[in-house]
């Protein structure tokens, strides 16, 4: 049996070593009082349509086209513009591409190119090679919304001409202006996929037929896993044109915002193990029955997402280990209750303090161990496990797969496993979140 | 050929079995539930303070292994049976004892796996024993259950490998699920998740609601309960009331890729490509045949599901839909009746704030790992024949074979006549506990105290089910001449 694990490890054979230097070291690292997400700020951005190259979970490399931020590496995807509600943004593109490129940004007021040098492409005012060209818009509304390219789309898309803009709103720890939308954690799920014989031919100017296009390649925020669980940059110097991780962490009882973005061309059922989400935003859209009043309330819940391409999605998530019948902290009745991580409230329904697991677990020979299995059952714990097994969970966190539940699409062109797959881990309190 | 395969991988996979288990040490095959004494997963002691202690305990025993399906192309295979296909998956052992646990379910797994029906409130007991798979023994493969969606999940029960445990060939793992949630969820193995669930390692799963047990007369907001009422969800106002139910899993399997597991070729993951679409196991018609269909490579029975929904005028139909296809969404089409969805995710559509979500519709989309509950209401609609089925047109194919696939019927019966008997037939197959499931919902008379039904009854039902059971066989080789007549079928 191949896991993850041993995939990762034929690649990368200091891998257990480079998880650990990333769990302790994102624990070092000082910060915001929320998970910062990765991107950059301001107002004026200055991208760079280039090539170059991005890295494989199976250790190919392939050939993309993408937008760089200040004339820097070409990266996949682009750098996710992080904004503030009613600014003024300005986007300038230049254009080192051997065609046409433009950007258009969706659901964003007054968007139109400035100033000279533009000709009309199919989506947006498009620069030619060689050449530069601003985008104005003003960020009326707050959310999660993405760019790409109005150029050849179907192509240009493919190739990775994409990227994520989020628009704050003034209060600060909310995806919108309702408390309903506040949050402690927040991430981006940027997912594409990827023919890598479409990016081959365009390498060697040969013919591309787009039609018999097939994707052998899923990505979240441009990785294929295990490279998903891998740190943003500067933490992963072998990625330096994939800088975005996606990997999630949390603690019982917050509440995690997910920045979903169908970035692709094909559609995505994503699953998000360990609970359900409840949508409260689609295309920068709250999910209200009364507009501007009523706050996020008309958001479904479910436990996985189409995400179809174009569109994006804010839903909250939320663990709190209630309700199982037994105490996944491995309290013994006397222990002092946690009302962080479970419910304190002997008549509640949900109080499980001090409940040993009602089954017995087989003895250690019947067993094989995930990489991520802590060897205790109990959050925050770790447990005896067999010489060579475990070891890439040093908080004895909880960790959930968020996957695409199209299952083909967790798999490296034709090795399992890999693809569209992330970890969201859920850590006892206490344990520090950068 | 491929028989012949088979049985001589099988004698040397049986006897490499037989010394796995002999060297082995510790539990074995050792399924838990409280007052089961002979480990059969059936409670039997019930004065045992663990059976006492846990009065909502449910217990269920099933194994992960291999086994053999056919497909529903009969007219490219000519026989009664299409397309055989060697696959991974489930099967259903509560009440065998562990002795005979391995030897009963070697070569013996079911698709779709064994429906797990809770009520809210239970405590399931889920025994996985894994049986291994004899057809590859070069495989040592552990085996989990996924419940998908199961709230707040813990990962020691998640099934997920990579970050929990799995279970081991000759070993049993029991799960235990609180099921506090209503809805309509589904399971799966999660280990290789593309390769074992590409094989089968699929099935339903739903939790019934609570409402259904509050006292007769309950008013939930002008709506007034009655003791044999069901509900979707604990919605308080009656809104997701149906009378009958019918769990209808998507799913779809490459032939290629079982064929090249069978044969212990590199497996196509790149070029997987599902031609047989699905419905609970089978492509249509077989769907609607409501009868447990045995393989043609070891005579086993091995696809125990059917599609048929029947159901009498007037009645509210709950489809449990869910797809576990690991490829391709499917949207599935009710173009006569409309449907009422009432949830999604096991999770009543309604907002944070109580707004009703609900929805009427002819379609859905789902992709992989999605769940509906959607209700038909039959008021208005004639007795007669209706269809449910997938409006990716190009999905209504048995692999080769056209006609096929993802699609099934809908019978609506005149409650006054007496052809309209035999839903008993599916509650017979479904839950062998046709006097409460078949009786209350099939139309024949029950009395309003509750007393139960008589002899006669039962042979009225019996007749009823053999007539049906004719009627639908002769309506299949209709549509089979049809396909004959067809110059364009292969």
């Amino acid at each position: 049996m191949k896991t993850a694990i041993d995939i990762a490890l034929r690649h990368f054979p200091d891998l257990r070593r480079a998880a650990q230097a990333l769990l302790l070291g994102l624990a070092l690292l000082s910060g915001p009082a929320h998970a910062a997400l990765d991107g950059v700020t301001g107002t004026d951005f200055n991208l760079t349509a280039k090539d170059g190259y991005i890295s494989m979970g199976d250790g190919a490399t392939v050939y993309m086209w993408g937008y760089a931020l200040d004339g820097g590496q070409m990266q996949a995807p682009g750098p996710t513009l992080i904004v503030n509600q009613g600014d003024q943004v300005t986007v300038t593109l230049t254009n080192e591409l051997n065609e046409p490129v433009s950007i258009t940004f969706p659901g964003q007021q007054n968007a139109a190119a400035v100033g000279a040098g533009g000709a009309d492409g199919l989506l947006a005012t498009e620069a030619a090679p060689n050449s530069s060209i601003a985008y104005t818009f003003t960020a009326s509304n707050p959310g999660t919304y993405q760019y790409h390219s109005g150029s050849n789309p179907a192509l240009q898309i493919e190739m990775g001409l994409v990227g994520a803009l989020i628009v704050r709103p003034a209060a600060a720890g909310q995806a919108y202006d309702s408390p309903s939308t506040a949050f402690n954690q927040e991430y981006l799920f940027l997912l594409q996929e990827l023919d890598p014989f479409i990016h081959e031919a365009v390498e060697a100017g040969t013919p591309v037929d787009m039609s018999v296009r097939r994707a052998q390649y899923w990505l979240i925020n441009g990785r294929s896993g295990p490279d998903t669980m891998f740190p943003s940059a500067p933490g992963t110097p072998w990625l330096p044109s994939q800088p975005y991780g996606s990997i999630a962490r949390t603690h019982p009882g917050e509440r995690v915002l997910m920045r979903v973005i169908g970035g692709g061309l094909d559609l995505h059922p994503f699953h998000t193990h360990g609970q359900n989400f409840r949508l409260v935003a689609k295309d920068g859209r709250m999910r209200e029955t009364l507009q501007g009043i009523s706050g996020a309330d008309a958001g479904i819940s479910d436990f996985t997402l189409t995400v179809a391409p174009g569109q994006t999605y804010d839903a909250i998530w939320i663990w709190s280990g209630r309700g199982l019948g037994w105490d996944i902290l491995g309290h013994a009745p006397g222990d002092p209750c946690d009302p962080l991580a479970e419910e304190c409230d002997p008549t509640s329904p949900d109080y499980d303090h001090g409940k040993p697991i009602p089954v017995a677990l087989p003895e250690q020979q019947f067993l094989t161990f995930g990489g991520f299995w802590s060897g205790s059952a109990f959050l925050g714990q770790e447990g005896p496990l067999p010489p060579g097994e475990g070891g890439l969970n040093l908080d004895g966190g909880f960790f959930y797969m968020w996957h695409s539940h199209t299952e083909t699409e967790l798999c490296n062109f034709d090795i399992f496993p890999g693809g569209m797959m992330t970890m969201m881990i859920v850590e006892a309190p206490g344990v520090p979140i950068p | 050929m491929m028989m012949r395969v088979y049985v001589v991988v099988m004698k040397v996979a049986l006897t490499f079995l037989a010394s796995v288990f002999a060297g082995s040490v510790g539990a074995d095959v050792y399924v838990q539930c409280p007052g089961d004494t002979d480990g059969d997963g059936v409670a039997d002691d019930f004065t045992d303070p663990e059976y006492l202690a846990h009065p909502d305990a449910i217990c269920m025993s099933i194994t992960g292994g291999d086994g053999y399906i056919n497909m529903a192309d009969t007219t490219v295979t000519g026989g009664e049976r299409g397309r055989q296909l060697y696959m991974f998956g489930f099967a259903d052992v509560t009440g065998i004892p562990p002795l005979d646990v391995i030897e009963t379910a070697t070569t013996a797994a079911w698709f779709p796996a064994p429906t797990i029906e809770v009520h809210e409130g239970e405590e399931l007991y889920l025994s996985l024993t894994n049986v291994g798979m004899a057809v590859r023994p070069d495989l040592d493969d552990p085996h989990t259950v996924h419940w998908h969606g199961y709230p707040d999940a813990a990962p020691l029960f998640d099934g997920l490998p990579d970050v929990s445990i799995s279970i081991h060939m000759g070993g049993t793992l029991t799960y235990y699920y609180q099921a506090d949630n209503p809805g309509t969820y589904m399971y799966h193995c999660h280990v290789e998740a593309t390769e074992h669930m590409q094989m089968g390692m699929l099935g339903n799963l739903y939790v019934k609601a609570g409402q259904d047990d509050l006292p007769h007369g309950t008013d939930l907001s002008g709506f007034t309960h009655e003791v044999g009422f069901q509900y979707a969800y604990n919605d308080g106002d009656g809104s997701t009331y149906y009378d009958v139910d019918f769990p209808l899993q998507l799913a779809s399997m490459d032939p290629e890729f079982h064929d090249a597991s069978e044969l212990v070729q590199p497996l196509p993951f790149a070029l997987m490509n599902d031609t047989y679409p699905l419905l609970n196991g089978r492509g249509y018609p077989e769907t609607i045949i409501p009868l447990d269909l045995a393989n043609t490579a070891n005579g086993v029975v091995s696809q125990r599901e059917d599609s048929l929904v029947t159901a009498m005028q007037g009645d509210k139909v709950l489809l449990r839909l869910s797809n576990l296809s690991i490829t391709t969404f499917f949207t599935i089409f009710s173009p006569q009746i409309p449907m009422k969805v009432v949830g999604t995710g096991a999770h009543q559509l309604s907002g944070t704030n109580g707004a009703d979500l609900s929805y009427m519709t002819n379609s859905v989309t789902m992709g992989g790992g999605q769940a509906f509950d959607a209700i038909l209401d039959t008021a208005d609609v004639p007795p007669g024949t209706y269809f449910l089925y997938t409006s990716n047109l190009n999905y209504l194919s048995n692999n080769t074979e056209d006609r096929g696939g993802i699609m099934t019927e809908i019978y609506i019966r005149d409650p006054n006549t007496v052809e309209n008997l035999p839903n008993l037939l599916g509650a017979v197959d479904k839950n062998q506990d046709w006097l409460s499931a078949g009786l209350t919902s099939g139309g024949l008379a029950v009395d309003d105290t509750g007393g139960t039904a008589t002899s006669s009854d039962l042979a009225a039902a019996l007749d009823a089910a053999a007539y049906e059971r004719a009627q639908i066989l002769a309506q299949r080789d209709l549509l089979l001449a049809l396909r004959d007549d067809n110059p364009t079928n292969p």
